[in-house]
């Protein structure tokens, strides 16, 4: 598929702002499955200082400042992206989940995958492992069961369990309540799956990005509907990362754009500052995922 | 059995006392130990000292102990514990008898020391680098990930540039058999290098004929060649790159050191507040704008340096900090990130890691660790797990030793164990060698256990060529403290200082405290950090506060004394409690069992009256004396190294008088107290007034001072000339006192007292440094001196608060005035004078702290959330 992809974060103060720093992690990477076209960062005020970097992960790092007084910051993403099908693990992948788990203990030595999958199954800021989460997962991760098999179980498990609710939670709420009050966004639920796997030891990475969403049939698709979107992905020794979205339940394919992706969400935060002065601030995001056909690109270039 | 022939026999006393304590302190053990070898005689390093020491009898010996001690404590060596207790400031004993070394143990440790840095070097540039020490195998990644200090921004696969360790501290013992053992690194900020010199500039002084004689290494010139490394580093084209040492300020411990180290090497000294990153660079607030700063010397931890890209919390680093260094704006010493090989449990894998990274076997081994993150390893902890200390490697400064838990601590421990084995390192317990340390009181020599501190530095040559070819230079001598193995330096009560003996006689350095580099000239004063100048401010309205409360409080416990107990309805009681602002205690009911003049009663008032009063002395009476104190001196420790030694040593002269205060029982003991605060204050600012250079940084002092001056006098004169419940003579005299006027009243009006000439000399005599005109005057000035922010022709807003205040003053009808004693139009135009007098001064320090001084609200973080 192939998409636009324009990302609008805004931040009004109630009172000027004399100097930011910032750091955003918005250009999505190039992947085998995804091909990034033109990402570029508007910045408005204009920023005295850019640059950027690619982080431990991987992940392109826009660093910026802002000198001059302002009472409020617009960042946009513009992007086009090309993405294909994801790879799924072959069928007859029947390891089990459990001698998954006994192959990373012992095995030191293997290839990058697992020495990045190491430490992603280590407690980050937002999420430690916990018996309670262990318990959780054992509805799906029963001994035994092949691995593929276990991890979409329970990427449906989250999804009958939890209610989607953006009342719920804050950007702080522990991976702990979010399992006692059964609610939640995406960015919980990822936290949460992530929190699960872990704790069984499983490495589970979380991956931020986007999703194209449809409108209700027969009607127009509104501007600024879409939103962003985390989902986790889930090491596997000797294939690679299968990514799940528990909030959807479903196996991410080409109407997911990735960004980036990290031990948690403070990992690839996209948009963070600290900044003197500002008051109080208000947050408005816009996202847009717009399908271009054939025709649209010729309309383009 | 001893050659112990060339020694008087008060030395041979105390050896061979010490021979016995040493069965004491280690009975059926033949360790090794310091001072006697295995057949009981002196070792070679030992017999000059001793012998130099011989020559002092008992008498001088202990004048020369307390010298040192005095010399000391009046330097205010000390590693301050937290904030607003000085009560717990602990100040160390310095040993006399320093810890000696001979020439051939200090080759055998250096030649280990300079390989341990080189070591710790190449493991810090393959962990943020190439990090083949993980993809080969050698280090599990959760050992290295579960570190609190490892930086995943540093991580980078661009060359360095130049080595990330400038300066490293090792903790070294000798154990029971003689063998040295490390027992872990200091490599952010190491402390304790300026302790060290302290010391020993104090031994020198205490004992200068011993410290002369003795052929020991000196340790000047490492702190010379440090402030070359720190100098090379900056990449800036300018002669005198701006080095600046940043703290976390005088809350937090090895503040002193700080402070010391910043005097001594001619560095700013800042906390996070004072630098701003801006165009990429990273400058400091000062008085006259920002300053671009070229090298940090950060005392602050790994995590916490910058708030955008490392703990957001951070109130104490700096936003940008790291990009301003990955872009070459700015070095660090050392370099962010440097805090992973402090990780305990690298000691587990220290052999082959040298081994393969710099072919070369370990010279001094490190104490035995365990990491329970590997199986066997933690098989070998679980079979007597009470053989170790453990440590969590996510909270690395806490020991945890099993034989200290409870039945069930102990099973909570093993299972963590087992649930989270890469979080723990097991270390061995240690035996160490006996040390001889002099207890002055007891004139005998102890046998102790001694931890050691050695200080390494890059050569400042080499540290922009190759890193195999870089070499550290270690400090001959460093910073002993006594206490069993892996005691903390902070948890110990004696230090000692390190004597490395050399084979030939030394040249005495006799520029210890020599300048380095050339002088920049700086007269102007503007390059003053605004915290600096803001806690100049708040020194001079405490310490002014501090002043006229002691005089006050001084004259009511003179009055209460005085007064007559059965007169209560006439005392000055309850006005002087007013301007003290405390409570009159309430008076008990007068009924028809208790006669007024019912002698019980009476005893009671008295004893309520007294009990009132000496609660201000009383460490956490809010507006007592040691809390206003404890503010004064805060104050006085961020601005440490802008106060000559001499002022300085009054501090120190204050804070003991304060550390008694709260036992003070009696009102006499506390007159007594009183003055002597108020001789210490006058001694504190008039060294101010005579050391300080007349700049920006005084001038705040000073209108500190005299804002807090002018304020209280005012307040005086409103309670005795308006307000007072009893006003009159005796309460005239009070005022008098307070303001220290008694004798030029007396001298220039040769009367009794009268309101209208108390008026006269309080309010409009300019020529009275403790009149309101006088002080009026002085402030317009200083204000007008201070630094103008902006090109405004317009008078800034506190010049024209003093204005307002001195036009009131100008403009009041004297001839009113004058009737105060018989008119009530005359009191009404006094009151309203000072009220507009009062009214401008009191926003005076808002409008200065808002034009002068950084008021960097904390920075506020700014995430989005993920839907």
């Amino acid at each position: 598929m192939k998409y636009h992809l324009r990302h609008t974060t805004r931040y009004d103060y109630s009172s000027d702002v004399t100097l930011s720093h910032n750091e955003a992690r918005l250009l999505p990477r190039d992947l085998p499955w995804q091909q990034v076209v033109d990402a570029e960062l508007t910045i408005d005020p204009q920023p005295i200082r850019l640059r950027e970097r690619l982080d431990f992960f991987g992940n392109r790092v826009s660093y910026f400042t802002i000198q001059e007084l302002h009472s409020s910051l617009e960042v946009t993403l513009n992007s086009k992206i090309t993405t294909l099908p994801r790879q799924l693990p072959p069928k007859n992948l029947n390891i089990s989940w459990n001698d998954a788990v006994e192959v990373i203990k012992s095995d030191r030595s293997v290839g990058n995958l697992l020495q990045d999958a190491r430490l992603m199954m280590l407690d980050s800021d937002f999420i430690r492992s916990h018996p309670a989460l262990a318990e959780y997962a054992g509805t799906a991760f029963r001994k035994g069961r092949p691995i593929v098999e276990a991890i979409q179980a329970f990427n449906q498990q989250i999804f009958t369990d939890f209610t989607y609710d953006p009342e719920h939670t804050t950007i702080a709420t522990p991976v702990l309540d979010v399992l006692n009050s059964r609610r939640g966004v995406c960015q919980d639920f990822a936290h949460l799956a992530i929190g699960c796997l872990r704790s069984i030891g499983l490495p589970a990475r979380y991956v931020s990005g986007y999703m194209e969403t449809l409108p209700p049939p027969g009607q127009q698709k509104l501007q600024g509907a879409d939103a962003t979107h985390a989902w986790l992905a889930v090491g596997i020794p000797g294939w690679g990362w299968l990514e799940i979205d528990p909030t959807n339940g479903t196996l991410p394919d080409e109407r997911y754009l990735t960004l980036g992706w990290g031990r948690d969400f403070a990992d690839v935060t996209p948009l963070k500052g600290v900044m003197n002065g500002g008051g109080k601030d208000l947050l408005s995001v816009a996202v847009d995922v717009t399908p271009l056909s054939d025709k649209h690109l010729l309309e383009l270039f | 059995m001893t050659d112990f022939s060339l020694l008087n026999s008060d030395m041979q006393q105390r050896l061979l006392a010490y021979i016995e304590s040493r069965q004491a302190f280690a009975p059926n053990t033949h360790g090794f130990d310091e001072l006697l070898n295995a057949s009981g005689k002196i070792r070679a390093q030992w017999q000059p000292v001793l012998e130099e020491l011989s020559k002092l009898d008992r008498e001088a010996l202990r004048s020369r102990c307390e010298e040192a001690q005095n010399l000391l404590h009046e330097n205010g060596v000390t590693f301050n514990t937290y904030e607003d207790d000085p009560g717990q400031l602990r100040s160390w004993q310095l040993d006399s008898l320093p810890y000696v070394l001979s020439t051939e143990d200090w080759e055998h440790l250096e030649r280990g020391l300079m390989q341990r840095s080189r070591l710790l070097e190449a493991i810090a540039e393959d962990l943020y680098g190439p990090r083949t020490l993980i993809s080969g195998g050698l280090l599990p990644a959760e050992l290295i990930h579960t570190f609190p200090s490892y930086l995943l921004p540093v991580v980078s696969d661009q060359p360095l540039r130049r080595p990330m360790l400038i300066l490293h501290g090792t903790d070294v013992i000798r154990n029971a058999s003689g063998e040295w053992e490390v027992l872990c690194d200091w490599t952010q900020s190491p402390s304790g290098a300026g302790y060290a010199l302290e010391n020993r500039i104090t031994l020198a002084r205490a004992f200068p004929n011993q410290y002369r004689e003795a052929p020991l290494k000196r340790l000047a010139g490492f702190l010379q060649a440090q402030h070359r490394a720190l100098a090379a580093l900056s990449t800036s084209q300018r002669d005198q790159p701006n080095i600046v040492l940043l703290s976390p300020g005088p809350g937090s411990p090895g503040y002193f050191e700080h402070a010391w180290l910043a005097n001594y090497m001619n560095f700013s000294l800042v906390e996070g507040a004072d630098l701003v990153v801006r165009d990429g660079q990273v400058a400091m607030r000062t008085l006259g704008g920002l300053r671009q700063v070229d090298v940090i010397v950060r005392h602050i931890n790994d995590p916490w340096c910058d708030p955008l890209e490392l703990r957001g919390d951070s109130l104490l680093g700096v936003p940008g900090l790291m990009q301003a260094a990955r872009d070459g704006e700015v070095e660090i010493a050392n370099a962010l990130g440097t805090g992973i090989l402090e990780n305990p449990a690298l000691a587990a894998y220290l052999d082959e890691i040298c081994q393969q990274l710099l072919g070369e076997p370990l010279i001094i081994k490190h104490r035995t660790t365990l990491w329970a993150g590997n199986d066997e390893q933690l098989a070998e902890i679980l079979t007597s797990p009470e053989e170790w200390l453990f440590r969590d490697i996510t909270e690395p400064a806490k020991v945890i030793r099993p034989e200290k838990l409870d039945d069930g601590e102990l099973l909570e421990l093993l299972d963590k164990l087992q649930e989270t084995p890469w979080r723990f390192v097991a270390q061995a317990k240690l035996k160490a060698a006996t040390s001889p340390t002099y207890n002055t009181r007891t004139d005998t020599f102890e046998a102790r256990n001694v931890n050691l501190r050695f200080f390494s530095l890059i050569e400042p040559d080499h540290l922009f060529i190759e890193s195999a070819d870089r070499r550290y230079r270690i400090m001959p001598g460093g910073l002993a403290w006594v206490g069993e193995p892996g005691t903390l330096l902070m948890e110990s009560r004696t230090v000692k200082d390190i004597w490395v003996m050399a084979p030939v006689p030394q040249p005495h350095i006799s520029m210890l405290r020599q300048a380095n580099g050339p002088i920049v000239m700086t007269r102007d004063g503007t390059d003053l950090a605004c915290r600096v100048a803001d806690s100049l401010f708040w020194m001079g309205r405490y310490g002014e506060r501090l002043d006229i409360r002691s005089r006050l409080l001084r004259e009511t416990l003179g009055r209460f004394l005085q007064e007559d107990q059965s007169a209560e309805e006439s005392g000055l009681l309850p006005d002087l409690f007013t301007a003290l602002e405390i409570q009159f205690p309430d008076l008990p009911e007068v009924d028809e069992v208790t006669d007024v003049d019912d002698p019980l009663r009476h005893k009671q008032l008295y004893l309520s009256y007294r009990n009132r009063l000496l609660e201000l002395f009383e460490e956490n009476h809010p507006d007592g004396m040691p809390w206003l104190f404890n503010h004064f001196l805060r104050n006085c420790r961020s601005v440490r190294d802008h106060l000559g030694d001499d002022a300085w040593r009054t501090v120190n002269n204050l804070r003991q008088r304060f550390n008694d205060m709260p036992r003070t029982q009696g009102i006499i003991v506390g007159q007594r107290q009183l003055e002597g605060v108020v001789t210490h204050l006058a001694a504190f600012f008039g060294l101010c007034n005579e050391t300080m250079p007349h700049h920006y940084g005084w001038r705040f002092l000073d209108i500190g001072r005299f804002i807090e001056r002018v304020l209280c006098t005012l307040e005086l004169l409103k309670l005795a000339l308006l307000t007072a419940r009893q006003p009159g003579i005796p309460l005239f005299e009070v005022v008098l006192a307070t303001t220290d006027n008694f004798t030029v009243y007396r001298r220039r009006y040769r009367s009794q007292l009268h309101p209208s000439a108390i008026l006269d000399l309080l309010l409009f005599d300019e020529t009275n440094p403790r009149s309101v005109g006088y002080i009026l005057k002085r402030l317009e000035r200083q204000i007008q001196r201070l630094p103008q922010p902006t090109n405004s022709p317009y008078r800034n807003l506190e010049s024209r608060l003093v204005i307002q205040a001195t036009s009131a003053l100008h403009l009041v009808d004297i001839d009113t005035l004058s009737q105060i004693e018989t008119s009530a139009e005359s009191r009404e135009v006094l009151s309203e004078l000072l009220d507009q007098l009062i009214q401008p001064l009191s926003e005076l320090t808002n409008a200065i702290s808002h034009s002068h001084f950084s008021h960097v609200e904390a920075p506020v973080q700014l995430v989005t959330m993920q839907s």
